[in-house]
């Protein structure tokens, strides 16, 4: 093929399913030669399913559709596929060698097509600072990985993807873990490569970058490209919309009423929370909050604006530099998870894999794992108690198998957070914290789960939510309390038709 | 880049002088107890004593680079020097006997073929490779002591003899084994530290993610590390043969401590990324110095393993602690 298209990147008609659960439906993406196209959307729209199989990750034939790169049909297979076309991608993690330098690492891949060639330390520190000059990126080609900050590993990685001459180069959500002059000498870097021709996309759900830095965006909603949309016509209000735009009403159980003269179960005055990464340094600035009997209070904000550690820190898990916390109109301090759980605290991770649940191990020992000692008479289990104690959870959560026996690893997403859930109610917490409870779990059992945890809250108990998920956030909390920038920014009452509103404080689009 | 340059020779000199004063310090106080432990011929004994398990080390100094492990060289040494003076003392006669120079290859050859065993149990099975290898050292150990029935092979240098070739009066024979060492010693230096190779060897060590995005094929490479590990383990086996003209099934015994100790000592981390072959020499020599001294000072050889086994464990922290800082 002789004509050169005027695009750098086309992906057409590209549909993937996981099961029954479909991830991508008939996404056509194309990127124009030279520009830097945003590729937005909220979490679990579809963004990181798209560049793995860009990337190579799910191969082809595992998906239906075509990438064509440069007008040439493109067919992908692995990572080192995708690289030999043109395409380097730097995911959001960080994949460094730490023992080597600067100059080792993003002269890696060349050295290992050519194993045999004398290694010259000052030759190779010599040309990656050659490289690393003509493109303005500040980094000291001789110094070790493993003494660099997150950002400039970040770099480093983008720097490694760029020393193979991509013709696109992808970075998955690079800010994630930037400071605002680390953004911005990124941004630099990304328009030095812009002027020497090279296509970016660039994936974020941060809206103040793509209006700084994309010519164009296309913005990934529920598997759907909703609309690509050049400079000229961004607008902060409409995209959020376009972002959003969702009905799911039907989804969410309807809400109780709490009055205002329900007394007052978590008290927390000037709260300051320790930042897990830097020792002694406060994570936020103060803040104080009510929880009611019966009410689900929302904790709003981006990933990363610190709702987690907040309940991880109530929950003894991270320490807390400072502040009043009253249960009951008790003071109280929380600095173990076994002194937390004596105050009636609950909590549900957002990491099941990790910190969730038993793999192993069939349904009802996972169900019955924080109350063992409660099952037992004079140190031998009680099966039968065991057993029946595991139905009642087994039963209101609806977990498909309805077999107590199932091993946990056999069960969906959906299931396993049931079981989750379940492990957690059965030790009867008056204050229940849910971090991400619907993650990864498919629609049928988001409902179970809404409807677990709004019976919860009408049976008298108090639950903190946490959800990325925004319309999730606001139809079941009474309220929302909004993070963002490292304070808290506001408020915002229940309902879907506040999310544009919650958006916009999230991303610190407006002031409260 | 001068500054570099300069920086770099500083950060390895004093990396290397630390170690260097703790070697002098370590004969010092030894020498003080008993003047006759410097003398040429403790030194000899001193570096004889290294060798055979220095030549089976120095392939696994830059495998552990890479983040893998193999227990089994000690038992690999065994079995391939088994096998390799089996095949040289051959038949009924001295006539029968094959020259001892092919038994060196027989070894090297049996090495490689455990080394890939290894890496196929490693790397296809998703096998742990600490795990793996103490499987293959219990079954290497076994046949190296059931195929001779439990005795002694003797005999391997006897067509020389026969040809009135003196071993001990061969300069060059009475010190093949330490050549063999030196010449390792260095391969295994400039493939580690004068070739592309060392470097994507130290970036699966470090980060095998960062190694594949960088397009290594990781299995590839571990294949070839493990392959190498078992021939230097392999030769080690036969060189102790041809040495000593004859093998015992205990060869190898306690090889893989030693030299994880002296891997260690010597500035590799256990969990790769970083390694160094010259460091390993100069673990050896510590060990083996202090070995040698506790003999020298009278101190009951039973102590002897006390003291290696401390070494090793205060090693294994002191490697925990600078993964820590880093």
């Amino acid at each position: 093929m002789t004509n050169k298209s005027d695009f750098a990147l086309e992906m057409i008609d590209i549909s993937k399913s996981f099961g029954n659960t479909v991830a991508l439906s008939n996404v056509d993406l194309q990127v124009k030669k030279g520009t830097i196209h945003g590729l937005i959307g909220q979490n679990g729209a579809g963004k990181s399913t798209l560049m793995k199989i860009l990337s190579g990750l799910y191969p082809s034939g595992t998906y239906t559709g075509q990438i064509i790169v440069d007008g040439k049909v493109a067919e992908l297979n692995s990572a080192l596929d995708a690289q030999s076309i043109g395409i380097s991608i730097v995911p959001q993690e960080t994949t460094v060698a730490d023992t080597l330098t600067v100059a080792e690492n993003i002269m890696l891949p060349e050295m290992s097509r050519n194993p045999l060639k004398v290694y010259k330390k000052s030759g190779v520190v010599k040309r990656a600072s050659e490289f690393l000059s003509s493109y303005n990126i500040p980094l000291q080609p001789d110094k070790l990985a493993s003494s660099l900050t997150l950002a400039e590993k970040q770099i480093l990685m983008i720097a490694r993807a760029i020393y193979l001459q991509p013709q696109v180069l992808v970075l998955d959500e690079p800010t994630s873990s930037l400071t605002g002059d680390e953004i911005k000498n990124l941004f630099e870097v990304t328009r030095t490569l812009k002027s020497l021709g090279i296509t970016t996309v660039f994936i974020t759900h941060k809206m103040d970058e793509i209006i700084e830095l994309c010519d164009s965006i296309s913005i990934l909603r529920d598997g759907k490209i909703v609309c690509q949309i050049d400079r000229s016509g961004f607008d902060v209000d409409e995209l959020v919309s376009h972002m959003i735009g969702r009905d799911l009403g039907d989804l969410y159980p309807p809400q109780h009423r709490v009055g205002q003269d329900a007394p007052v179960v978590l008290k927390v005055t000037d709260l300051v929370v320790e930042n897990p990464r830097k020792p002694g340094q406060p994570l936020l600035e103060p803040f104080s909050f009510e929880l009611r009997q019966g009410e689900i209070l929302g904790l709003g904000g981006l990933v990363g604006s610190g709702r987690t550690e907040i309940v991880k820190a109530l929950f003894g898990h991270y320490k807390i530099l400072d502040g009043k916390l009253e249960v009951q109109g008790n003071p109280i301090q929380t600095r173990s998870v076994s002194e937390s759980i004596s105050h009636g605290f609950g909590y549900i991770t957002e990491d099941r894999k990790a910190e969730g649940l038993f793999f192993n191990l069939a349904i009802k020992q996972n169900f019955t794992a924080s109350i063992i000692e409660k099952l037992t008479r004079a140190s031998f289990l009680q099966k039968g108690e065991e057993k029946s104690r595991a139905r009642v959870y087994l039963e209101t959560l609806q977990v498909k198998p309805q077999d107590l026996d199932a091993s946990v690893s056999s069960l969906s997403g959906g299931n396993q957070q049931k079981v989750v859930l379940g492990k957690s109610l059965i030790t009867d917490p008056s204050i229940l914290m849910l971090d991400e409870p619907t993650k990864g779990v498919d629609i049928a059992s988001k409902a179970e789960i809404y409807k677990t945890i709004v019976e919860f809250a009408k049976a008298g108990y108090s639950v903190l939510l946490i959800s990325s998920e925004f319309p999730e956030l606001l139809a079941l909390s009474h309220r929302v309390i909004v993070f963002s920038g490292g304070r808290n920014v506001g408020e915002i009452a229940s309902g879907l038709e506040n999310e544009k509103e919650l958006m916009l404080m999230a991303i610190g689009a407006t002031k409260s | 880049m001068a500054i570099a340059k300069t920086r770099e020779l500083s950060e390895s000199f004093k990396a290397s002088s630390i170690r260097v004063a703790f070697l002098i310090l370590v004969i010092g106080v030894f020498a003080m107890q008993n003047p006759a432990f410097i003398n040429g011929a403790s030194i000899l004994s001193v570096i004889q004593g290294m060798v055979f398990v220095g030549i089976a080390a120095v392939f696994l100094t830059i495998l552990i680079t890479s983040g893998e492990f193999d227990i089994s060289v000690g038992a690999n040494a065994a079995l391939a020097g088994t096998l390799a003076a089996q095949y040289v003392v051959a038949g009924e006669g001295v006539a029968d006997d094959r020259s001892p120079w092919t038994g060196l290859l027989v070894g090297v050859l049996v090495g490689t073929i455990i080394g890939l065993i290894n890496a196929f149990i490693v790397l296809v099975g998703n096998v742990p490779s600490f795990i793996a290898t103490i499987a293959m050292l219990f079954i290497a150990k076994s046949l190296a002591t059931y195929i001779p029935g439990g005795k002694p092979i003797s005999g391997y240098r006897d067509s020389w003899e026969a040809e009135g070739i003196v071993f001990r009066e061969s300069f060059f024979l009475k010190n093949f084994s330490i050549i063999v060492l030196i010449v390792i010693i260095i391969v295994g230096h400039i493939l580690l530290k004068r070739t592309n190779f060392g470097v994507v060897v130290s970036s699966i060590g470090s980060n095998k993610e960062a190694a594949r995005t960088s397009g290594t094929q990781v299995k590839r490479v571990k294949t070839i590390l493990f392959a190498l590990t078992g021939a230097g383990a392999g030769l080690a086996g036969a060189v102790s043969v041809f040495h000593f003209g004859s093998i015992y099934f205990s060869l190898g015994q306690g090889w893989e401590l030693t030299a994880i100790a002296a891997i260690v000592l010597g500035g590799t981390s256990l969990f790769g990324g970083r390694g160094s072959v010259i460091g390993l020499l100069f673990g050896l020599a510590l060990m083996q110095t202090i070995a040698s001294g506790m003999v020298a000072v009278g101190i009951d050889p039973w102590w002897q393993t006390v003291i290696t086994g401390a070494i090793v464990l205060a090693t294994l922290v002191v490697d925990q602690l600078r993964r820590k800082v880093t």
